[in-house]
C-alpha cells in the first residue's frame, strides 16, 4: 500500500484538482462556513500568551552568556539544587530533605498513582519527567521511549563549573546521584506504584523495572 | 502584562525624561560612559566578559532551550506557566525543609557563602570606581540566579524593581497540595531578605532597602 503523508496529499488534492478544484471548494458555502481556518491559530495554547516577550529575553541574555561557561536555561535550578543539597549534607539532614520533597508531594503523588492504576506504569514516567516543569525545565533534554526515559546529567557539569569558578561546594557527582536523584526517584515511584531501575551516567536512564 | 509592558518598552525619550533607565539603556550606560569606565571594566574581566558577550548567534544548543520554552508556554493548566517555575519549586520547597528545621538562617548563609565569591572579587572592587549600583547590577540582571528567576527586572539609578515570582506559586502550592507550612512572608523575611543583605554584607557593607511586595523593590539606602 502506497503510503501518503498528509502534506503530499494535500498538494495532490490541489493539484489534481488545479484552480478549478479550489474554486469549487471556495464556492461552496457549506464547507467554506465551517472550515476554521483561524482554528489553529486560536487553539494554540503558546499563540495565546502574551507575556512570551519576558521569556524570550531571559532565554537570550541566558544564551548569550557564554563565559567563563556557556549558561543554559536550567543554569540557575541546577545550581540551586546543588546548593541546597550541599547546606543539608553537611547539616547531616539530607535523608529528612529527600523525605521532604516526597511527603509534601504526596497529593500530587496519590493522584498519579491513581492515574497509574488506570493507564498503566508508562503513566508514572510521564508524571516524573516530561510532564512536569520540575523535571522538563531541568532536564536539557528528555528522551522518551516505552518504559524508558533517558537526559543529560544537568548537575555532573554545573558541580565542576561551580568548583572551578567558586571554589565553595565540596559535594561530589556521587552524592548527587545518591543522596538526592536515586532517593528522590526511587520515593516517587514507591508512592505511585511503579517500580523503576534507575542507571545513573551523563546520561542518566529510567526504566521501569 | 500590560502594565510591564508599558514600564519596559516605552519609548526611551519619555524614559530618560522620566529618569528611568531600559536594561538596554543601561547596559549602554554601564558600558558606554567613557572610555576610563570601560577600561575600568576591561580590569575586571571575568564580570565584564560573561555577560551578553553577543554569541547568541553561535549557540548550538538553541533548539532544545526553545522546545523547553515553547512547552512551558502551551502549559497553561491549572495555571500558565513560565519559564522560571521549576526554580520557584525549587527555592520554596528548600526554604519549606529550612524553616521546618529551625535551618532558614543556616540556609541563606550557605547560599550567599557558596555563591559570594562572584560579588567578593568582581562586585566590591567595581564599587569604588563605578558606584553602589554596581551592586545592584551585580546581584540582579548581571547574574542568572536574577534573570532567570524574575520575569522582568526594572532598572532605575540605585533601585531595581520587580514581580516577586513566589506568592503565586505558593498560593498554587498551597492550593493544590496544601502541604507547605511557609507563608510569603517567610519567603520575604527568611529568603529574600537574608540573601540579600548576605551579598550586601560581601560586597562591603553596602546598605540596602527592601520593600517586599507584589512588585518588589530592593533600594540602596
Amino acid at each position: 500500500m502506497t503510503q501518503i503523508s498528509r502534506r503530499d496529499f494535500g498538494r495532490n488534492t490541489f493539484k489534481w484538482g488545479g484552480a478549478l478544484t479550489l474554486l469549487t471548494a471556495l464556492n461552496f458555502p457549506a464547507m467554506a462556513q465551517t472550515f476554521d481556518y483561524l482554528g489553529p491559530i486560536k487553539k494554540n495554547k503558546v499563540l495565546q500568551r502574551d507575556d512570551l516577550d519576558d521569556a524570550l529575553k531571559s532565554l537570550f541574555m541566558t544564551y548569550d552568556s557564554t563565559r567563563p561557561y556557556p549558561h543554559k536555561f536550567n543554569e540557575t535550578i541546577t545550581k540551586a539544587q546543588l546548593e541546597a543539597l550541599e547546606c543539608y549534607i553537611l547539616k547531616g539532614v539530607e535523608k529528612e530533605y529527600v523525605e521532604h520533597y516526597i511527603t509534601t508531594m504526596s497529593p500530587i503523588l496519590k493522584r498519579i498513582k491513581q492515574l497509574v492504576e488506570k493507564e498503566g506504569a508508562e503513566k508514572g514516567l510521564v508524571s516524573m519527567f516530561e510532564g512536569t516543569t520540575c523535571s522538563y525545565q531541568l532536564f536539557e533534554r528528555i528522551n522518551v521511549k516505552p518504559g524508558e526515559r533517558s537526559f543529560p546529567c544537568p548537575y555532573k557539569g554545573k558541580l565542576e563549573d561551580c568548583k572551578k569558578w567558586l571554589g565553595t561546594f565540596t559535594i561530589n557527582w556521587e552524592d548527587v546521584c545518591n543522596k538526592w536523584c536515586i532517593p528522590t526517584w526511587s520515593g516517587f515511584s514507591k508512592e505511585i506504584g511503579i517500580n523503576i531501575n534507575i542507571q545513573p551516567g551523563e546520561e542518566c536512564r529510567v526504566t521501569l523495572a | 502584562m500590560n502594565n510591564h509592558h508599558e514600564t519596559t518598552i516605552q519609548n526611551k525619550t519619555s524614559m530618560e525624561q522620566e529618569g528611568k533607565i531600559t536594561r538596554r539603556g543601561f547596559a549602554q550606560k554601564v558600558l558606554g560612559l567613557s572610555f576610563l569606565s570601560s577600561l575600568t571594566l576591561m580590569n575586571i574581566p571575568q564580570a565584564a566578559l560573561a555577560w551578553m558577550d553577543g554569541t547568541f548567534s553561535e549557540r548550538d544548543d538553541l533548539d532544545d532551550a526553545l522546545k523547553v520554552l515553547v512547552k512551558t508556554y502551551n502549559d497553561t493548566e491549572p495555571y500558565p506557566h513560565k519559564f522560571y517555575d521549576a526554580l520557584v519549586k525549587v527555592h520554596l520547597r528548600n526554604l519549606d525543609f529550612a524553616v521546618r528545621k529551625g535551618l532558614e538562617k543556616e540556609h541563606a548563609d550557605h547560599y550567599v557563602y557558596v555563591l559570594g565569591p562572584v560579588v567578593e572579587r568582581h562586585i566590591k572592587s567595581a564599587i569604588p570606581k563605578l558606584g553602589k549600583d554596581i551592586f545592584l547590577w551585580g546581584i540582579f540582571e548581571r547574574t542568572c540566579c536574577s534573570y532567570q528567576l524574575y520575569e522582568h527586572i526594572n532598572i532605575k539609578e540605585g533601585e531595581r524593581s520587580f514581580p516577586c515570582p513566589y506568592k503565586a506559586i505558593l498560593e498554587q502550592i498551597q492550593k493544590s497540595m496544601g502541604t507547605y507550612v511557609i507563608t510569603w512572608k517567610d519567603v520575604c523575611e527568611k529568603w529574600c531578605s537574608l540573601t540579600w543583605n548576605g551579598f550586601a554584607k560581601k560586597a562591603g557593607d553596602i546598605k540596602i532597602k527592601i520593600k517586599p511586595g507584589e512588585t518588589c523593590k530592593v533600594k540602596l539606602a
